[in-house]
């Protein structure tokens, strides 16, 4: 295994994050279609609280919010199969795998470099759809005051920030994992799709607290809630011991992950044969 | 034969010409489809569970929430057969729809200018979506889920899916079309497309009365999603006639709007061979 210096993985990642600036328009698909999502999930939500004023300790503001920031993930973090399946089925994996850098490194720096930009400008889209929609975010310490107000919201954002970062991670190691078994059958995307759908009702949708009870006891054993629900329950009902439980918990599926990433390419990579040049 | 009836058997011939030409193209289309029969198989089951995931959301949330909008959950499940269905059918038959822009703008509707059938007909049933099978099949067995095994009932909802396929392809055709007057005009398009498909999948009832008008107008979703499910509900064929007729108005819209496009479109000079 080849390991490039950190510096190398560093410039990989703010060159993919420069390239997706220098394109903005390109930005506007996602912008508009995640705008369009959030709108009518606004409607849903008003339609599901019409009797009600709180379902499974969710109020209507807390689960628009939740909404807006469960999908940040699937719009900024979405989509690293696509790309990485298609350097393995269009043989460019031959050139890379060729370079002086980790395979599983490089691309890690680089797509999610790339990704940051999308997930950052949807970030800022929700942030002002939502305070169009619903208004401010609930309180992160409701009835606190002054310093501890201030102190409770730079530790939700903080909080914030870094799940959004470790779910972008989450997501990129089980994606690779899932595209790196083109080694093996070439149509994998039946892995993806299964994948993509268990994450989409696993905590993006809607909170895992919606779930009966046996299926949310069930999904917090597996790494779904960690792409989406993590990072959206900080947003919408922060608390300092759930939340440090949240990124410990996205944190080992880190580990897991990377682990599975690694074990797939180190077998996949075997089975590979280059011809010509 | 006088010339009242010549002048009637000329359009009866040609209606019935174009049905051998659309069949042919399908059946073509088909072929070239399982061809590649894992690829069919893998989009064909990706589209379901697509459908599925949306499915388990909804039986979710309404156990949670009762009925969201009016609609309980075989509402919304009847709502998402008829515009699974109705969507499947239209890029079944009419593969090419949401491509048209493109082949607009670069120019590459030479090829269909140079033969006999309409070039509207012709250049949107020269492809076949294969994802849609998927769609196509998922209202059924939604139907069958909800609704058991009544013949009956089967016969209405496949009489309403055929309107609602003709609304699609004639909104997302007209969209399309957009590209002779705007030249690049995926950003329109692409967002009227994802205003009717998103507009449809959820109860009607969550939309006010300020956002209804355009539900029945500018994006059809009324027509491909609500009303057939009031119509399907109600058991009243009677309506059928009604959504066949406003399906034709969209479609004459569509096509109108495309002919007058194809005044202004310019060949790309390509050289392109249909095989």
């Amino acid at each position: 295994m080849r390991s490039g210096s950190l510096r190398t993985y560093s410039i990989a990642a703010s060159t993919s994050m420069r390239e997706r600036l220098a394109y903005p328009g390109n930005f506007a698909g996602s912008m508009f279609t995640y705008a369009l999502f959030v709108f009518i999930f606004s409607r849903v939500w008003a339609g599901a609280y019409a009797g009600a004023t709180e379902i499974a300790g969710y109020t209507m503001r807390m689960a628009v919010w939740y909404f807006i920031i469960a999908e940040i993930p699937s719009f900024g973090f979405g989509r690293f199969f696509w790309t990485l399946s298609r350097d393995m089925k269009s043989g460019q994996v031959a050139y890379l795998l060729a370079r002086p850098y980790d395979f599983v490194s490089y691309n890690y720096a680089e797509k999610l470099g790339g990704s940051l930009a999308e997930a950052g400008v949807i970030l800022a889209e929700g942030i002002a759809v939502g305070l169009l929609l619903v208004g401010l975010p609930p309180a992160a310490a409701p009835g606190a005051a002054g310093l501890a107000s201030a102190l409770s919201e730079a530790g939700r954002l903080g909080f914030l920030v870094v799940s959004l970062l470790l779910a972008g991670t989450l997501n990129y190691f089980l994606q690779a994992a899932l595209a790196m078994t083109a080694f093996w059958p070439e149509e994998n995307e039946a892995f993806f799709w299964i994948f993509q759908k268990l994450t989409l009702v696993v905590g993006t949708l809607i909170p895992i607290e919606f779930l009966p009870r046996w299926a949310a006891r069930l999904a917090v054993w597996t790494p779904f809630p960690y792409l989406s629900y993590a990072p959206a329950r900080i947003a919408v009902a922060f608390s300092l011991p759930e939340a440090l439980s949240l990124v410990a918990r996205q944190s080992l599926w880190i580990f897991a992950a990377v682990f599975l990433a690694r074990a797939v390419f180190s077998f996949g990579s075997r089975r590979l044969s280059v011809n010509g040049g | 034969m006088t010339m009242g009836t010549i002048r009637m058997a000329r359009p009866l011939g040609r209606i019935r010409a174009y049905a051998r030409f659309m069949g042919a193209a399908f059946a073509f289309n088909l072929k070239a489809t399982l061809e590649y029969r894992v690829n069919f198989v893998l989009q064909f089951f990706g589209m379901l569970l697509n459908n599925a995931a949306f499915a388990a959301f909804w039986m979710v949330l309404i156990e949670r929430t009762g009925a969201v909008g009016g609609y309980g959950f075989s509402d919304v499940m009847l709502v998402w057969a008829f515009v699974s269905t109705s969507f499947g059918l239209a890029h079944i038959v009419f593969g090419n729809v949401r491509h048209l822009g493109r082949i607009v703008m670069e120019g590459g509707l030479d090829v269909y200018l140079l033969q006999p059938k309409d070039v509207w007909v012709n250049v949107l049933s020269s492809r076949t979506i294969v994802s849609a099978w998927g769609d196509f099949a998922y209202g059924f067995i939604v139907l069958a889920l909800t609704s058991g095994t009544d013949l009956q009932r089967f016969a209405l909802f496949a009489a309403l899916a055929v309107p609602g396929a003709l609304i699609f392809a004639a909104t997302f055709a007209a969209a399309e079309s957009l590209a002779f007057f705007m030249g690049n005009s995926s950003a329109v398009s692409s967002a009227l497309t994802e205003f009717m498909l998103s507009f449809s999948l959820y109860p009607e009832g969550i939309y006010g009365p300020g956002m209804r008008w355009a539900l029945y107008s500018i994006v059809p979703s009324g027509f491909v999603a609500f009303m057939p499910l009031r119509v399907f509900k109600s058991l009243d064929w009677g309506l059928v006639p009604v959504l066949c007729l406003v399906a034709a108005v969209y479609v004459g819209l569509s096509y109108g709007l495309f002919r007058l496009g194809l005044g202004r479109y310019e060949s790309g000079n390509r050289m392109d061979a249909r095989v």
